[in-house]
């Protein structure tokens, strides 16, 4: 009982830090440089990582998707299909738990280890809000890095897609591409560049509040990053579900 | 001035302080001894608005800081500058960075050349030359990251300053220099300090006036002569342990 308490408490207090934290977003002094900074660690940190995962989940998704249409003649399906599903659910997933492991964990780490060695005390006593300077940067960088390397993942995909569906499993280039125009449409691009955008809310909220309440040294710190990785990359699944049920329940 | 008037504080069911009266006049060096765990860091927390007493006040010239919020409590912090037992330097950053962060956050659009200049002369108060400017913590000794951490709380010109166990940690001789350091620093800049130690040697050498605390109380106070002269169980003990050595 004690323990689903402390978890209730743990996340008010984290509602309420994402309050804060949203509250400081409108409010100067605006730090473009942080920002910046951030936006290279977060993004183009990530984009070999997020490349390499792209490509071979691109060729492997058009790999798994000729053996199946092979048997009912229609591979010229394998590109449309596997554009459609990399732009709506797996660039936005992969892409979301890939930085997670990355930079998430590195987040969590950095902030927990300037808690616990006094830093952020440090920074409040310099009349500086540390959730100004530490982790607005970071929100604000996930949140337009996160749908850029969506974006990243799907091209460079489809492209992985294309070599094997196209130079390996030897399917036409016409109506690979043809019928990928005709399945993919500007709004399921959209919708996985919207669950970019939330996907980096979610998980840069989660990470720095990991590490902004770390306590209790080292151990506190490593505890703060597992547990940053393992909440983010739930929520990234519970997420995703939530918006493609809402979406498709419109439709 | 501080004064520090009936402060309480608890930690769920740890009742760490139980009514803290104490005066720090300005430009004096007031000196908090206890024995870890004592609540000394609590204290000094609840003097520059960290921590919200559960009852008590904290003023600093006559302002209650425990009152404060946002805006008037950042204003409030401007006036104080700390030194943590572990210095506290950012380590993402090198010690200009370090130096220069209080003074660009107060003023900020101040311009290179002045920002450079007002680091090297607060590092050559802390007796450090331009070569640190350019080095990261991870580079420094223990005593140098004191220093650095020194200067970064001076850059600003506060008007008090909080050091939290400046000398825990350091051999004799690096500890003796940190000692001389708080003492001149006060003389040349003039400068209200507070300091909170279990280094008996070090807190009679800077102390105009000090404190032991004891269980959440004051148990002794005045000045080093006085406080040397208390019958209370616990000061006599206490301080027994070093004196004793002598």
């Amino acid at each position: 009982m004690s323990r689903f308490r402390q978890g209730i408490e743990d996340f008010g207090q984290m509602l309420l830090f994402t309050g804060e934290t949203f509250a400081w977003l409108v409010r100067p002094p605006f730090r473009l440089e942080l920002v910046l900074a951030q936006m290279a660690a977060i993004g183009v940190g990530s984009t070999f990582i997020v490349g390499v995962t792209g490509v071979f989940a691109g060729m492997v998704l058009a790999l798994q998707g000729n053996y199946g249409m092979r048997q009912f003649g229609v591979q010229g399906f394998v590109g449309g299909t596997v554009a459609f599903t990399l732009a709506r659910e797996l660039s936005p997933v992969f892409t979301a738990l890939m930085v997670t492991g990355r930079s998430g964990s590195a987040i969590a780490t950095e902030l927990g280890t300037m808690r616990v060695t006094e830093q952020i005390d440090a920074m409040e006593t310099m009349a500086v809000n540390p959730i100004q300077f530490l982790v607005v940067p970071r929100v604000v960088a996930s949140i337009l890095m996160f749908p850029a390397l969506t974006m990243l993942f799907s091209t460079v995909g489809y492209a992985g897609a294309y070599a094997v569906g196209v130079f390996v499993a030897q399917i036409a280039p016409g109506p690979f591409i043809e019928h990928t125009r005709t399945i993919l449409d500007v709004p399921d691009i959209l919708h996985g560049l919207f669950k970019g955008v939330i996907f980096g809310a979610v998980v840069s909220i989660i990470t720095t509040w990991r590490g902004y309440a770390a306590a209790g040294g080292a151990k506190g710190v490593g505890e703060g990053t597992t547990r940053a990785v393992v909440m983010s990359s739930v929520a990234i699944l519970v997420v995703n579900y939530v918006i493609t049920l809402v979406s498709l329940r419109g439709q | 001035m501080i004064e520090v008037i009936g402060l309480h504080k608890s930690f769920q069911d740890n009742h760490v302080l139980r009514g803290i009266d104490l005066t720090v006049e300005t430009g004096t060096t007031y000196v908090i001894l206890g024995s870890s765990g004592s609540g000394k860091t609590v204290l000094m927390k609840h003097v520059i608005g960290l921590l919200r007493p559960d009852r008590g006040s904290v003023r600093v010239d006559g302002v209650d800081i425990s009152k404060l919020e946002g805006q008037e409590l950042t204003a409030a912090r401007q006036q104080f500058g700390m030194v943590f037992q572990g210095a506290a330097l950012f380590d993402s950053m090198t010690v200009f960075d370090n130096v220069a962060f209080p003074l660009k956050e107060k003023r900020r659009g101040i311009g290179h050349d002045e920002l450079r200049a007002r680091v090297v002369e607060k590092l050559r108060v802390v007796d450090l030359g331009e070569e640190v400017l350019d080095l990261w913590p991870a580079q420094l000794s223990g005593g140098m990251k004191k220093r650095v951490a020194l200067a970064r709380a001076l850059v600003a010109e506060p008007k008090v300053v909080l050091y939290d166990e400046p000398t825990t940690g350091l051999d004799p001789i690096t500890t003796d220099y940190v000692d001389d350091m708080i003492v001149t620093t006060k003389k040349r800049l003039g400068v209200t300090s507070m300091v909170i130690s279990h280094d008996i040697a070090s807190a009679f050498k800077v102390a105009d006036k000090l404190a032991v605390l004891c269980d959440g109380l004051i148990a002794a106070q005045g000045t080093p002569a006085e406080v040397r002269a208390s019958d209370h169980p616990f000061v006599r003990k206490f301080l027994a342990l070093w004196f004793e050595k002598q």
